[in-house]
């Protein structure tokens, strides 16, 4: 019974904070000093009659109010708004985009994962931490992903993939060498290796039962550092995923579209994040 | 700590040189040797000139001030919103505190890039290269403060259930009194959150500038440059255009070495 409230109280806060991403990036959109300004009011096809009604259907659609009803009524009835630059229901740009960008992240992530796994166990074989594992990871890290992804393209060798796993092993390597360390050098695993248990053994009891809600946390931060890798890889090597339809319609000022993948963006995030936090519970009791 | 001190007089040495490259006579970003293009380096240009003619030395001289500038001031408004937030929070009643903190879910829950996109995409279409310069970091600070906030909020609360705190609020200190006496033991916390955003802010903005979302031409910045890096015809014709990158690397590893170690 504890549990069931405890997990309808985190579903009511999730629920909460995606209504409020919603309310504050249609407020953040209106406020935008541009908003009411139209790419195709710079169009020469356009003749004054044209523009006028342009600046007229923005102007009737510049409260607040009636924004948030339209987006509301657009995401109860399934079509998640129309998108100004293609003119079609913004679901019909977003779902076959959606499987492209799952993809894409899902082996992203879990050829990072085993890269950094594999790394920080490598690492933490030796005492100290080793300038081999660490440099490489900061020199990634200090690296626009954008570079990282052109200078691959120019390489002619890696794909997005590539770019997106090297990416995220950088960061969770620097997280995990650190938990490892941390956790291999406590009093009672030193006393455990002194006895000659297994380092396997020692691994499977004593480590990762102490670190998971750490690897939980780690799991949900992997998927925000891919979200936000998304755009330049996707751009760069015109992957036709949500990234790239995203930064289309930044270009082209297209904001249902835009609205639309930032909430499908934040409701990703909020929804692992609170799977992240329920196993942690779990693990913790 | 000798790296941090070595690491720092190395950036202030390159503050100054592009300092004096830029202001150097005759210099400007924005000069055009129209019968220049894609040259290589020469005595006039050290560094060679980009496909427009200006000098490759003066804009990444300007750009490294422009960004350097914007983004330590960026992280100031980040982290002087975080301490007021984080620090509010803290020692406001619990229903206030956790609303703080809900607001700062709400922004965690949304991607960085994706909001930043959004909000430079509904600029009006004549803004000035200045103004976009401005807007770019000031919308970085915008979106930056809430992972700060969370971490100071951590701290303030240590130090509201600190003994020293409950024997002061017990004899009668005042709100402003308790922020005088809290925030200065917040500095350790708060420098090392001030440090970390510099170099996050400034891999931002060339994010944003390589997609074409960031600071206007004619000014130069990273991310502006980092946009050559794409025409593959112009890579092979002077190796001078690896310049922008191969600095952007070295002054994100000379602020990490600093933030790391403060």
């Amino acid at each position: 019974m504890k549990s069931a409230v405890s997990l309808l109280r985190r579903l009511a806060r999730t629920v909460l904070v995606v209504f409020l991403v919603v309310f504050g990036s249609t407020v953040l959109i209106r406020f935008a000093p541009g908003y009411l300004s139209d790419v195709r009011e710079m169009d020469a096809r356009y003749g004054d009659a044209a523009r006028t009604e342009l600046s007229a259907e923005a102007a009737r659609s510049s409260s607040v109010r009636q924004m948030l009803s339209t987006e509301m009524s657009a995401w109860a009835n399934g079509s998640l708004g129309l998108s100004r630059q293609y003119d079609v229901p913004v679901l019909e740009l977003v779902l076959p985009r959606l499987a492209v960008t799952g993809s894409l992240m899902l082996r992203a992530i879990v050829f990072a994962w085993s890269l950094a796994v594999g790394a920080s166990l490598l690492s933490n074989a030796g005492r100290n931490p080793s300038l081999l594992w660490q440099a490489p990871t900061t020199l990634l890290l200090a690296v626009p992903t954008s570079a990282i992804a052109t200078i691959c393209l120019l390489a002619g060798s890696g794909g997005p993939v590539l770019v997106m796993t090297l990416l995220l092993a950088a960061r969770d390597f620097k997280f995990l060498d650190r938990l490892l360390r941390q956790a291999w050098r406590s009093p009672h695993l030193l006393q455990a290796k002194a006895q000659g248990l297994t380092t396997l053994h020692l691994v499977r009891a004593h480590i990762l039962p102490n670190v998971a809600s750490q690897l939980l946390a780690l799991a949900t931060l992997s998927i925000v550092t891919a979200l936000s890798a998304l755009v330049p890889v996707e751009v760069i090597f015109s992957v036709p995923g949500l990234g790239q339809l995203a930064w289309n319609a930044a270009m082209n000022r297209d904001l249902p579209v835009l609205l639309a993948v930032t909430m499908i963006m934040a409701i990703a995030v909020t929804c692992v994040g609170m799977a992240s936090d329920r196993s942690a519970d779990w693990q913790g009791a | 700590m000798r790296g941090r001190v070595l690491a720092s007089w190395l950036l202030l040495g390159m503050v100054l040189i592009a300092i004096a490259v830029v202001a150097a006579p005759g210099s400007s970003y924005s000069n055009q040797d129209r019968d220049l293009p894609l040259a290589g380096s020469s005595a006039h240009h050290p560094a060679g000139t980009d496909a427009l003619g200006r000098d490759r030395m003066v804009r990444v001289a300007a750009a490294y001030l422009l960004c350097l500038a914007g983004a330590i001031c960026a992280s100031a408004i980040t982290t002087a919103a975080a301490a007021g937030v984080g620090t509010l929070s803290a020692f406001s009643p619990e229903s206030l505190g956790r609303l703080g903190m809900l607001v700062c879910d709400v922004f965690l829950a949304l991607p960085w890039l994706f909001l930043l996109m959004m909000v430079r995409s509904a600029l009006p279409l004549t803004t000035s290269p200045a103004h976009s310069a401005a807007i770019t970091f000031l919308v970085l600070a915008t979106l930056g403060w809430p992972a700060c906030a969370r971490a100071v909020y951590r701290g303030a609360c240590d130090l509201r259930n600190a003994e020293w705190v409950l024997q002061v609020r017990a004899g009668g200190l005042r709100g402003r009194q308790i922020a005088r006496h809290v925030l200065p033991n917040l500095v350790p916390l708060l420098i090392p959150q001030f440090l970390i955003c510099i170099p996050a802010f400034i891999i931002a903005e060339a994010n944003l500038g390589a997609l074409g979302l960031g600071i206007g031409e004619p000014l130069p910045s990273w991310g502006g440059m980092l946009l050559e890096l794409d025409n593959s015809a112009m890579l092979l014709q002077t190796r001078w255009v690896y310049l922008p990158i191969a600095l952007l690397i070295l002054i994100l590893l000379l602020l990490e070495a600093i933030a790391v170690e403060a």
